[in-house]
């Protein structure tokens, strides 16, 4: 596999596995954005040759957890193996129990953690405990938006504390928090970053990859917010080698994702 | 094949620099070949972060001999004799084969009305020359929208747009034909195929925002948009080089 021929000839990226677990779907309030539903990013996706993508229903973090969790669950069921979900917490409703969407397989994976837009909810905060204790239990991931190095940093204290749930700092390793995310993957095992920002420069996965290990990257879009290409493009075209280019585009995502 | 000329490139020694980052000339240019990027339309750091005098000047030495790179000047509007008159700039641009102007009204603290650079802009009109600025950084989407009526005879490029824009965008772009949008950073998924299907290709012009943007990640949005490939050549370089070769100096 030739990736950087494959963005020279703008062909799909068939014959590899690819595996995109920072997506979302969902109407965005604050701005338009491009299509947001499962069929166009899997119309996206097909074009593209990525396999699978893990997403939140967006409005669910901001708004009603239960229907937002029931959003993500109908689109899985409606694109199975196509779209996974991750369940989202909400810190304000003492109700809140994500257990059932993980009781049989609906097509959840994780648990998505967006604490800045839940009333600036620090990420390691009690009320995300029965998240984190259910995706200990059950050995899940647990993408955390985590932009800023204090984000960074207590999505890191989860991880100290949940030993068997995976931890995906999400943007993380390519923004501010950067030095605080490679610290973070060095210290935990069960820590990783993935690659969903647009305004990382050229270089930046190159950077990350050699400070952390190649096996702690993976590939994440932050679709439909961004197009997947974006990412995609940066990847396939980065001066790493073709290997390395597979296990974070999917083969990472593999072993941690149950896929 | 399809060839790019990147219309957003900032060249020189930055104050800011982060390990890994293509932060040299030579950088820039590997990233270029490995790109398909033909050449690039470049600004000088020091123009832009510290020295905008000094910046200009520099950018002349750095690009001597190498046709890869088309020159742009940061404007600066001079008053109480600080800088070159508006007249005495743009001898200075045709001496130096310099083909476009960037304008920095809040990094250099200066206004955008006519009262302020209106010598400057009715010469860029005369020229017809593209101006170039940078949205968010140094003006909102809703300021863009009363620079183009301001110079409607001035075709305005505007970089650095967000994912986020496309409401504030859209009523300017019906408005303002002279508005015209870099592709670097307007990641949207299925952004590049809306804004054609809206508002045509002929209004989006190829950049990457090298060093601090991603070249890689702005030829693949262009080379796997859902669009034509008449469409593709039209923001690849078409359309940046239609405006450059109407400039007459």
């Amino acid at each position: 596999m030739d990736f950087r021929e494959l963005v020279y000839g703008q062909k799909p990226f068939e014959g590899v596995f690819v595996f995109d677990v920072h997506g979302h779907i969902g109407f965005e309030q604050g701005s338009q954005l491009g299509p947001n539903d499962g069929e166009s990013m899997v119309h996206t996706m097909d074009r593209m040759g990525v396999d699978g993508i893990c997403v939140s229903f967006s409005p669910g973090i901001r708004g009603a957890w239960k229907r937002g969790n029931d959003q993500t669950k109908d689109t899985c069921k409606r694109l199975p193996g196509r779209v996974f979900g991750y369940a989202v917490p909400n810190p304000f409703h003492a109700e809140c129990d994500l257990t059932p969407y993980f009781e049989e397989d609906l097509g959840f994976r994780g648990v998505k953690i967006h604490g800045n837009i839940q009333g600036e909810t620090p990420e390691n905060d009690p009320r995300y405990a029965h998240a984190f204790e259910l995706a200990n239990r059950l050995k899940l991931p647990v993408l955390f938006h985590a932009w800023m190095p204090y984000e960074v940093d207590r999505a890191a204290d989860v991880a100290s504390r949940y030993p068997d749930l995976n931890v995906i700092i999400g943007h993380g390793g390519l923004t501010f928090a950067r030095d605080r995310a490679v610290a973070a993957c060095k210290r935990y095992d069960n820590v990783f970053c993935d690659t969903a920002i647009s305004s990382a420069p050229d270089g930046s996965i190159e950077w990350l990859v050699d400070k952390v290990g190649v096996e702690k990257v993976l590939y994440g879009s932050d679709m439909s917010f961004f197009d997947c290409i974006h990412t995609l493009g940066k990847l396939a075209l980065a001066k790493l080698s073709d290997t390395d280019k597979e296990k974070i585009l999917g083969l990472n995502a593999k072993k941690i994702f149950d896929l | 094949m399809l060839r790019f000329i990147d219309a957003r490139c900032m060249l020189g020694e930055r104050c800011i620099i982060r390990e890994g980052d293509p932060n040299t000339k030579e950088a820039i240019l590997e990233l270029m070949d490995r790109c398909h990027i033909e050449k690039a339309i470049v600004y000088h750091a020091m123009a832009r972060e510290s020295e905008l005098p000094a910046g200009n000047m520099a950018l002349i030495g750095e690009t001597a001999g190498d046709d890869r790179f088309i020159r742009q000047w940061c404007a600066l509007p001079s008053y109480f004799g600080e800088y070159m008159s508006a007249e005495d700039f743009f001898d200075a641009m045709k001496q130096h084969h310099v083909t476009s102007m960037r304008l920095l009204p809040k990094t250099c603290g200066y206004s955008l009305r006519p009262h302020s650079i209106g010598k400057l802009m009715d010469l860029a009109a005369q020229c017809h020359m593209p101006v170039f600025i940078d949205l968010g950084t140094e003006l909102t989407t809703d300021e863009s929208y009363d620079l183009c009526k301001m110079y409607p005879e001035v075709d305005l490029v505007f970089g650095n747009s967000g994912y986020r824009e496309n409401r504030r965008l859209g009523p300017i772009l019906e408005q303002c034909p002279n508005f015209y949008l870099g592709t670097g950073n307007y990641v949207a998924h299925c952004g590049i195929k809306l804004f054609c299907e809206y508002y045509g290709a002929e209004r989006l012009i190829f950049d990457t925002g090298l060093p601090t943007g991603s070249a890689t990640a702005a030829v693949s949005l262009i080379g796997y948009a859902e669009i034509s490939d008449e469409e593709k050549a039209l923001i690849a370089h078409g359309n940046i080089e239609r405006l450059l070769g109407e400039v007459r100096l």
